[in-house]
């Protein structure tokens, strides 16, 4: 009895609840880690902590993030994908290729092969990385959406003629109905946002254990060396091992040609029909609009819009930004300053961003003072009618 | 954006059945005549609105169901659980132990403010499992006693409570011949109320639907169920989601987009043809037009006949009154599918005629003690006909 105790490091014996507490956040850090009292009954080669162990192993290795999917693929199954996927990231252990699939033991194989990958790279970090909520945290820089989508329709405005008090009623009743489209869709915001800020405690939760873990794990590492101490000796015969690839059947080859080759015949398909269809819309397009009225006024609006569009163009290039990529960019803050070479820094951004703003006032104001000359000319020709502009900005 | 279905009376607890059961086999349906990720969407957008989902992956519709007697409500339940595909909320039903012997009074007076607290509990509930709550689907026949009378109530309700939220009325016009002698001081009654506090009401008349089914279906023995599927059948033809002119990158966000008074004439198989308009004075005029198309061929589909002029009033341009919506997904089987929801004088004659027949009742003072036993008095009676009649009038000057 003596003897055991003075073979566990007195330092860690001092924080008694130090090692359940290292694998409590390490279970916490972990999408549905199992609890610590599973670790412990696999350092003793415990049965009943084998599937959970095997499920955990899945979770981390496999590529994709968790789905229902996933989730209900048979233990064999999910078995099986980790062991290959062990293999092939060089696993050395040997015992953990020859284990049953059927979760009925090995639960101290697998969780050395859980902190083999634990060692070897920051799973957690991965993990949580795989999982985050995206919303907030991501904003585009580029204009190309805005662009694209078409304001709200133009009001139609009736000039002249009386109008029927029953166009005022249905334009009344329009309105409100607009109303509560707009009450509706803001209860929708709200209850949407409560869900948001739920994930994102969840997540937070979820950092805090990856941060609780780093500060405790020297614990764990030293617990896992006791682990491995209990197993026997493997035999080092890695160079004779042959190496454990994942199993293709055979009859896949004949029927990925055949995939192959109906993908092709249906690209061919397309690309007809897309031709078929190119040539008629030109056919179309090309007949309507005949006449020198037709074009010379094509022609005058394609020049107007050029030179808009040059000049929109000139002012943004006039400050140098750098070209911005679409997309959505992710928001993140760095102590360092340094950057890579996809990377926008915020200062440059909000600089480029502003004087875009300033060029499009610009525009905006040379088109109000436009509207502004139309409306006096077309007043202009209403005799006794009095103009009064509405105050100046 | 989810829609609240109310299931009032015999009636409409089993049309609401009908409508639930139709969504959902469509929403399964493998023939859907386009991609599969068009599909998902489509199904989502279905699932979303119509039923929320539960644990074990069985879709709840969003329903309530109020029955003053427990036999239909019963019946619907348990035809809803055997299909195994979806069911009924299990707190989501209200019924009594007494039928209300179709009197409208007794529905609206009594029924009503006995049972309004309970009512309206089971109501909220279900609106605050919404996600997005975007307005109530009220089922209700209009001539029989706790359908129509409580279904008045329970809408005039909804308004005060959910001011902000639609309310569309499904409502059953009953056969001509029909069972219940005073149906017609039922139906004005009805009408008139709905028509100050729901937001639109969607009709189908039993005799157009019986004349469907003996005519194109060539049923020979015409049950309710046989009507009712119809009449889920076009209603789910309605309800099932589309693409609009505004957004064609989602379906449509709220589908009760339609104005007072709508309503449907039959659902055509067969891909719209073009109308020859002539300035034909047999057209009813329209307010409002609504084509929903669905499955193949929708974007080539020709409604230019919808947009003459000649259709619609003269203070409204056909571009602000005729809306198309479309799917390529199919619905039901069909491989092309389009319903006309009109608002037009189409109901003038129906409604004239209904409003006449009270009238002569009421003239020689018939049934009316059974009205006034419970508080609905010859005031009310005089009211309901004057609205009645200005609205058959306005409708008429269109």
């Amino acid at each position: 009895m003596g003897r055991r105790r003075q073979r566990v490091d007195p330092a860690a014996g001092a924080r008694a609840g130090a090692l359940p507490e290292a694998i409590a956040a390490l279970s916490r850090s972990l999408p549905s880690g199992p609890s610590p009292e599973i670790f412990r009954r696999a350092k003793f080669d415990r049965p009943e902590a084998t599937s959970a162990l095997w499920q955990l192993l899945f979770r981390v290795l496999s590529p994709l993030p968790a789905g229902n999917a996933l989730a209900s693929l048979a233990l064999e199954v999910q078995a099986r994908l980790v062991k290959s996927a062990l293999c092939s990231q060089g696993y050395p252990r040997l015992a953990l290729a020859q284990l049953p699939e059927d979760g009925s033991q090995g639960s101290r194989e697998l969780l050395l092969a859980l902190s083999w990958l634990l060692a070897r790279g920051p799973v957690p970090e991965q993990m949580l990385a795989q999982a985050r909520v995206p919303l907030g945290d991501e904003m585009t820089v580029c204009q190309c959406e805005a662009l694209a989508s078409p304001g709200p329709p133009a009001p139609h405005m009736e000039a002249e003629g009386p109008v029927d008090v029953r166009h005022v009623q249905w334009l009344m009743g329009k309105l409100r109905f607009r109303w509560r489209q707009l009450v509706s869709s803001q209860q929708e915001q709200c209850a949407l946002l409560s869900k948001l800020l739920r994930t994102l405690e969840r997540e937070n939760q979820r950092l805090e254990a990856v941060l609780a873990w780093r500060r405790s794990e020297l614990v764990f590492w030293r617990w896992m060396d006791t682990v491995l101490g209990t197993c026997a000796p493997e035999v080092p015969a890695a160079a004779s091992q042959p190496t454990f690839l994942p199993w293709v059947p055979e009859r896949g080859g004949g029927e990925l040609d055949l995939a192959v080759r109906e993908l092709q015949a249906l690209e061919e398909e397309l690309q007809e029909a897309v031709e078929r269809r190119r040539v008629a819309w030109e056919a179309k397009a090309g007949g309507c609009g005949r006449g020198p009225e037709w074009s010379a006024a094509r022609r005058a609006s394609r020049e107007a819009v050029e030179k808009e569009l040059g000049a929109l163009q000139q002012c943004w290039e006039r400050d140098g930004g750098p070209a911005q990529p679409h997309g959505p960019h992710r928001l993140v803050r760095r102590e360092d300053g340094a950057a890579g070479d996809r990377d926008l820094r915020a200062a440059v951004v909000i600089r480029t961003l502003r004087s875009q703003e300033a060029c499009l006032e610009a525009v905006l104001r040379r088109l109000q003072g436009q509207c502004r000359q139309e409306l006096a000319r077309l007043v202009g020709a209403l005799p006794g009618l009095i103009w009064i502009p509405p105050p100046g900005r | 954006m989810s829609i609240v279905t109310v299931q009032l009376g015999q009636c409409g607890n089993q049309i609401g059945f009908e409508v639930f059961d139709a969504l959902l086999s469509d929403s399964h349906s493998s023939q859907g005549l386009c991609s599969m990720r068009e599909n998902e969407a489509y199904q989502a957008s279905c699932k979303e609105r119509f039923f929320s989902e539960e644990e074990n992956g069985v879709p709840i519709a969003r329903a309530v169901l109020v029955d003053m007697e427990p036999k239909v409500i019963n019946q619907t339940l348990s035809k809803a659980a055997q299909s195994g595909q979806w069911k009924y909320g299990q707190h989501a039903c209200f019924c009594q132990k007494q039928g209300s012997g179709n009197n409208w009074a007794y529905g609206y007076s009594v029924h009503g403010p006995r049972h309004e607290e309970s009512i309206m509990n089971i109501i909220r509930k279900e609106v605050e499992k919404c996600d997005s709550f975007s307005g109530f689907f009220i089922i209700m026949s209009m001539a029989g006693g706790t359908g129509s009378g409580l279904g008045a109530f329970v809408t005039q309700n909804l308004e005060d409570q959910y001011s902000n939220s639609l309310k569309m009325n499904q409502i059953i016009w009953p056969y001509g011949t029909g069972e219940v002698i005073v149906q017609n001081y039922n139906s004005i009654l009805t009408l008139s109320h709905l028509y100050r506090s729901s937001d639109a009401l969607l009709l189908h008349e039993n005799d157009a639907i019986h004349k469907i089914c003996a005519k194109l279906m060539n049923i020979k023995q015409i049950s309710f169920s046989d009507i009712n599927q119809v009449l889920a059948h076009q209603l789910g033809s309605v309800f099932q989601p589309t693409y609009s002119a505004e957004s064609s990158f989602h379906y449509r966000r709220n589908p009760l987009g339609i104005d007072r008074h709508v309503r449907p004439p039959l659902s055509g198989l067969p891909p719209l043809s073009k109308m020859s308009l002539n300035k034909d004075l047999h057209f009813n005029t329209s307010i409002a037009n609504l084509v929903i198309l669905r499955g193949k061929d929708v974007q080539s589909a020709d409604v230019e006949g919808f947009k003459d002029p000649a259709l619609y009033t003269s203070w409204l341009k056909p571009v602000n009154a005729f809306n198309v919506w479309k799917t390529q997904r199919a619905f039901s089987k069909y491989e092309k599918s389009a319903v006309l929801v009109s608002n037009s004088q189409f109901l003038v004659k129906p409604l004239d005629m209904i409003v006449g027949k009270a009238w002569n009742m009421f003239a020689s003072k018939a049934y009316i003690h059974q009205y006034t036993k419970f508080g609905i008095e010859e005031e009310d009676f005089l009211d309901s006909f004057t609205s009645l009649e200005q609205v058959v009038a306005s409708y008429c000057n269109l």
